[in-house]
């Protein structure tokens, strides 16, 4: 009886009561004015600006990984604010600031960089981790016995590609990919893997031979040292 | 008790009957005989026009407690909106139903247009009947586009930019036909107030009136029969015919009064359920001209335009802008001229029944084309659509790098991947099976030869980066698929 057509009106009318008067259309105020440069959300700012690159989560993506806390915890603030406004001249990654061409203000490329700590960054110093910094002194010889000991099982002699497991591991020597990866970007990878790709970082045994040590700072830069010299003349 | 207040009811009626006399004017036409026919189950397909006639008096009803509120300025308009849609109690609620309803009148209009059409009702005698209709088809859409406008966001100013260039190309009396359209030369401060008055005095006093002009005409000249195969309409025995058939009728007031009071409620019902469920639309983006990111898009009833105008060369703009929707009015206002006699019935019309299917279909792509406008680059692709996990999962570190270059060369805008990302150019995600390495260089240096969509990027693209985005789009290959090779490669392996 209660199901007949005559009393759809009531059940409609008691369903908007029993939503509080708050069915599902009615709009929401929005947080920001409608104008870009008011875009203040870093969840926002992230996803229309870095995600296609660096991955909706921060992880794979085609470029470096920033949702990974390694890397946060060593990469200076001032270094990310930087890199977002200017970008890295002769690597994909663009300048983001107006004053660059870029398509952000000033703050929101500060929202960003703060941001990527915030939301995926731990607290606490490491102390012992190889820092983030290109340092001088690195010694491509050195960085070769290095290379045999810590990279060549998974990227083949010279770099020159190989496997891990069943994965294909593409070649890391191309002259190519290093003339559009800066040495401060292959220092980092050194340093923190790529743990969405399941490259390891500088201290994981994982898929390494048994002799493996822990990479000191002065491995990471003789590793940078060597990568740097298998560049071509032309693009050095 | 109950004797005393049918007693005062009487007396109190009776006072008002003898003075309004209204048995002797209302009663005859609610009680107006119609068609046998048209009172049984088939009567069900007359209830369209009721409908859209509830519609018209849920859209002034909702119009008049909108306008209370809502300020036809432009520099306050779009803050009335927001005040309605966030802080007026239920003034979300009352746009809401005002949007939909808006859109249920143009949907049952061309509807019961349809039914009409389909039925041959719009044949003698009714020929004015149906002009009355096509006039009232223009004005709803006229409303339509006026009340688009009031909702003054990005959409709105576009289209009201869009509306005054296509009348400016009008010969002759182009620019004086804006200057009234829009209240000087620019979109300004007067433009808000002549589609205020537009859609609140001008366009529903003509609808009001053409609406009691169609209904007097539904009156004198009855409503049409269903039709039956073999029985033409012959304008020298039609009017006996249908007197005799009439005599025979039932009165309006009773079935098909309960059919139309019916349906009507069932779409109100509707409509204000999806008021309730979707809400109301917008308003959307600034109506700041300054705005870069504005993508402006007209409501639904003119998408499909907006997909033809888009869609049509260059050369044909004009025509297509000026003398189509001419060209389509003039054929509509002549449907009852050419074939006001013969069959009705629509087994017997082939060429109505497909008229009305390619018309359809017609609308329906336009208005699909229109509403996903694949011409149009999106913009922000290349920085906010992500390149599928998978890819990158299987990708070397030149193939990545070549990805982040596609990205960064806003490849993306007009190239989708997995059908995300701009629609101008084709999708690519299957491309290393289609094209070799040196056809992809050849693609990226050159664009589409002899001037065609791609632009030419050689001077764009190092080659560096080139060598990394093509191996990256050589890798974009389903799985187990081999490479695209020339069919020199092919003979030799």
């Amino acid at each position: 009886m209660t199901l007949a057509p005559k009393w759809v009106p009531v059940w409609l009318a008691i369903a908007f009561l029993a939503s509080g008067c708050n069915p599902p259309g009615k709009p929401t105020l929005p947080q920001t004015s409608g104008r870009p440069e008011d875009l203040k959300d870093f969840d926002a700012l992230y996803s229309s600006n870095c995600a296609a690159c660096h991955g909706k989560d921060g992880t794979l993506g085609p470029a470096p990984p920033l949702n990974d806390p390694l890397f946060l915890r060593i990469v200076p603030d001032a270094e990310l604010v930087r890199v977002i406004t200017e970008g890295r001249a002769g690597t994909p990654m663009a300048p983001f600031d107006h004053s660059k061409g870029g398509p952000l203000t000033t703050a929101q490329v500060k929202i960003l960089a703060a941001g990527l700590k915030t939301k995926w960054g731990t607290p606490g110093v490491m102390t012992d981790v190889p820092g983030y910094a290109l340092a001088p002194g690195g010694n491509s010889e050195d960085g070769m016995m290095t290379f045999m000991m810590a990279c060549a099982s998974c990227h083949g002699e010279n770099g020159k590609g190989g496997k891990s497991g069943e994965q294909r591991v593409g070649a890391i020597n191309d002259p190519a990919y290093l003339a559009l990866s800066s040495n401060q970007a292959l220092r980092r990878y050194i340093i923190t893997g790529r743990p969405d790709l399941g490259m390891p970082s500088y201290n994981e045994k994982t898929n390494r031979p048994h002799n493996f040590k822990t990479l000191t700072a002065q491995d990471v830069a003789d590793l940078t040292s060597l990568l740097d010299s298998w560049r071509s003349p032309a693009t050095k | 008790m109950k004797r005393i207040l049918k007693a005062v009811a009487n007396t109190v009626g009776g006072w008002f009957e003898a003075r309004l006399r209204l048995k002797e004017s209302v009663m005859p036409i609610l009680e107006h005989p119609i068609p046998a026919g048209a009172a049984g189950p088939k009567g069900w397909w007359y209830v369209f026009g009721s409908a859209s006639m509830t519609l018209l008096f849920l859209q002034i009803a909702t119009g008049i407690g909108l306008a209370l509120v809502y300020v036809p300025s432009a520099d306050q308009a779009y803050q009335s909106l927001e005040y309605l849609n966030y802080r007026q109690p239920f003034g979300w609620f009352l746009r809401s139903i005002h949007y939909w309803s808006g859109s249920g009148m143009v949907v049952m209009v061309v509807v019961h247009m349809t039914q009409v059409f389909l039925h041959g009702s719009y044949k003698y005698p009714r020929e004015l009947t149906w002009i009355f209709g096509v006039c009232l088809l223009l004005l709803t859409l006229g409303m339509a586009f006026t009340g688009q406008v009031l909702r003054w966001d990005a959409d709105a100013y576009w289209g009201v930019g869009v509306g005054a260039s296509m009348a400016g190309r009008v010969p002759v009396a182009g620019p004086g036909i804006v200057e009234l359209l829009i209240g000087g030369p620019t979109i300004g401060a007067s433009t808000l107030s002549r589609f205020f008055a537009l859609h609140v005095f001008i366009i529903p006093g003509l609808l009001l009136a053409l609406v009691g002009g169609h209904l007097w005409l539904v009156i004198t000249r009855g409503i049409s029969e269903p039709p039956v195969p073999g029985q033409p309409v012959d304008p020298k025995t039609y009017d006996a015919k249908y007197h005799e058939e009439v005599k025979k009728g039932k009165p309006f007031l009773g079935d098909a009064m309960t059919k139309d009071a019916l349906f009507s409620s069932l779409v109100v019902l509707v409509i204000v359920a999806l008021a309730a469920i979707i809400g109301p639309k917008g308003p959307g983006g600034l109506p700041d001209p300054t705005l870069t990111g504005a993508n402006p898009r007209p409501d639904w009833p003119f998408l499909w335009l907006f997909g033809l105008l888009s869609l049509s060369p260059a050369g044909l703009e004009t025509f297509v802008m000026l003398a189509f929707p001419a060209v389509l009015v003039v054929c509509l206002l002549l449907v009852p001229f050419v074939s006001n006699r013969g069959e009705r019935a629509p087994s017997r019309r082939p060429v109505a029944v497909l008229v009305v299917l390619v018309g359809g279909t017609t609308l329906a792509v336009l208005t699909y084309e229109g509403m996903t406008s694949p011409w149009s680059p999106q913009m922000g692709a290349w920085s906010g659509d992500t390149i599928p996990t998978a890819v990158v999962k299987r990708s070397t570190p030149l193939e990545l790098q070549g990805a982040a270059v596609f990205q960064n060369k806003n490849c993306r805008n007009c190239h989708a991947l997995e059908g995300i990302g701009g629609k101008r150019g084709p999708d690519l995600s299957s491309v290393g099976v289609r094209l070799t390495r040196d056809q992809l260089i050849d693609q990226i240096n050159n664009g589409t030869p002899g001037g065609g969509n791609m632009p030419a990027y050689g001077k764009h693209v190092r080659p560096a980066e080139m060598d990394a985005m093509v191996a990256f789009l050589v890798s974009l290959r389903p799985e187990g698929q081999p490479p695209a090779k020339t069919a020199g490669q092919t003979t030799k392996k």
